[in-house]
């Protein structure tokens, strides 16, 4: 008797460390909702998300959305900034060390023609194949808040 | 003296179609086999009617101003490659072909048939099945899309495409078309001065009809059932919707129709039945809301931030969970002469008026939206006794969000 008391402790305490991560949750394709702009996230070569310290998952369907968000949060905060790397449908990637291509051939569902990639290489082959201009997250940020 | 008129003008019929409009026939039986083959050697103002049979054949160019006619169950199969029919040009028109297995690509947005660059054109009576985008249209004027049937089947959400997809229109008309099992059913993406009407979008992944940057439009006589949700208006002017039915939009967050950033529009006489949200509002200014009916939703109308001058009169609220959802204290909303299920004043004077107002914003419904989780006591004798109380004192609520002459029948049938 004592040992499932003490088993199920164990249990429930495990179960309060695990729902304290603040680790990102993966994005239901479909089923959730952008925080930003309300539209279903479908597209997952756009998709983006922060989590913060404390745990909550905020979602979006668009990187420019997730910008849009950011300018009025603390970034001390946030656990997580994740961008759909535009080169491998479904992946997320750090924010911070992505690139960001703004290009009319992209189009993102937010009207901002705006998408991530991994490797900067990529971003730049692709700005030179369809016309558009190669950002980091920095500089990024800051052309949007200037918008 | 009418007679000979009459024959004159059929023989000039006759000449005109003898010496202008060549036929072209393309099948099994025919000197044509392939429909390219049948496109290249047409000339203006001609037409190739395509026999009853399957063409394997995809990346179609069309750039001459001439008619495509299906017979029944003619139909061309895209294998997966790419897109099946491209096409940048006037004066030309697509009718009664099958399109089936188009390419999917993340990059690249293949359709069946893709019109760029064009005026003055038509596609009708056309089957589009298993496709990834189905008619894609762009920079185009002048076109109308009527009586086709785009399907698809979403099993993978990201890899689906939009029935019918307009970038960049003016002047055009989408009516009688079904659209199911696609990403959005109809997206309007920079067009304006376009009408939709009398469609039926259902089961699609995403929207029945999505309007983003669009301004000056009308949409009436659609049915949008059991989407992700049912429309979105976002960043539009200008928008007319009347006589559309939203129905069965279920999902811990979706909607009939989304207004965000919208002004000016008019939505009238439309019915919203069983959706988690009937409507969901914001930014939205000047809107006028009259002769609609909620019926049984989860929420008839949410407002969130900066709705300004909008009108609610003659609307019928009937059974449904939350009225109306603020999320703050002020309000710059007027509802008048609704009638309102919920109601529970008397007429004394018999005028079919209510004689105390109708507050619709219930206590409940202001603290679910600051916690949704709260929503577990719903129909509670708790929640009950809350809302009680704040009706009799607003304290939380805005105070002067009422309707001060709720009607005592419903108004809409």
């Amino acid at each position: 008797m004592k040992k499932t008391i003490r088993l199920i402790g164990v249990l429930l305490i495990a179960l309060i460390l695990i729902s304290c991560t603040s680790e990102p949750e993966p994005i239901e394709f479909g089923k959730d909702y952008c925080h930003y702009c309300k539209m279903n996230i479908v597209d997952k070569t756009h998709a983006a998300q922060y989590v913060t310290s404390k745990g909550k998952q905020f979602k979006f369907d668009s990187i420019e959305c997730l910008v849009n968000e950011l300018k009025s949060k603390d970034k001390q905060e946030l656990a997580h900034i994740l961008v759909a790397n535009y080169s491998n449908p479904g992946e997320l990637i750090p924010a911070a060390n992505a690139s960001f291509l703004i290009s009319s051939a992209i189009k993102s569902p937010m009207g901002m023609n705006l998408s991530a990639f991994k490797e900067e290489k990529m971003a730049l082959e692709m700005s030179q194949k369809h016309d558009g201009v190669v950002y980091s997250w920095q500089t990024l940020t800051q052309f949007i808040s200037e918008k | 003296m009418r007679i000979r008129l009459f024959l004159i003008c059929i023989y000039l019929l006759i000449l005109v179609t003898n010496c202008y409009a060549k036929l072209f026939f393309v099948g099994a039986n025919e000197s044509l086999h392939s429909i390219q083959e049948a496109i290249n050697l047409a000339q203006n103002g001609d037409t190739v009617i395509i026999r009853n049979g399957i063409y394997k054949e995809h990346d179609l160019f069309l750039s001459k101003s001439i008619h495509l006619i299906g017979e029944k169950n003619a139909l061309i199969d895209g294998e997966k490659f790419s897109g099946i029919l491209v096409s940048e040009t006037s004066n030309f028109s697509i009718s009664g072909l099958s399109f089936t297995n188009i390419g999917v690509s993340y990059t690249s947005d293949l359709a069946a048939i893709k019109v760029s660059k064009s005026t003055d054109f038509i596609i009708e009576d056309c089957r589009l099945e298993n496709v990834f985008f189905g008619i894609l249209i762009e920079k185009s004027k002048r076109g109308s899309i009527r009586n086709n049937h785009v399907s698809s089947v979403r099993i993978n959400e990201a890899s689906s495409g939009n029935g019918i997809h307009i970038w960049s229109g003016d002047d055009m008309e989408v009516h009688d078309n079904e659209l199911f099992g696609l990403r959005d059913g109809i997206y309007f993406e920079f067009v304006k001065n376009s009408r939709v009407y009398s469609n039926f979008s259902h089961d699609n992944l995403r929207y029945g009809l999505h309007f983003m940057f669009s301004n000056s439009n009308l949409y009436h006589h659609n049915t949008f059932n059991n989407n992700g949700s049912g429309v979105a208006v976002m960043f539009s002017k200008f928008i007319t919707m009347h006589d559309n039915t939203f129905q069965f939009n279920w999902g811990s967050a979706s909607y009939g129709l989304l207004l965000k950033e919208i002004y000016d529009a008019e939505i009238y006489s439309n019915t919203f039945e069983q959706n988690t949200i009937g409507i969901n509002a914001e930014g939205s200014t000047r809107i006028n809301y009259r002769n609609n009916r909620f019926i049984r939703n989860g929420w008839a109308v949410k407002i969130a931030g900066a709705c300004y001058a909008n009108n609610f009169s003659k609307n019928d609220f009937m059974s449904n969970s939350f009225d109306v959802a603020y999320n703050s204290k002020e309000n710059d909303n007027s509802f008048d002469k609704n009638y309102w299920t919920d109601y529970s004043g008397y007429d004394l004077d018999k005028n079919g008026i209510g004689d105390i107002p109708y507050r619709p914003v219930k206590l409940f419904s202001f603290i679910v939206n600051n916690s949704p989780e709260a929503l577990v006591l719903l129909r509670s004798l708790f929640v009950e006794l809350v809302n009680f109380s704040e009706k009799v004192t607003p304290v939380f609520t805005p105070s002067h969000l009422m309707d001060t002459n709720p009607l005592m029948r419903k108004i809409n049938d």
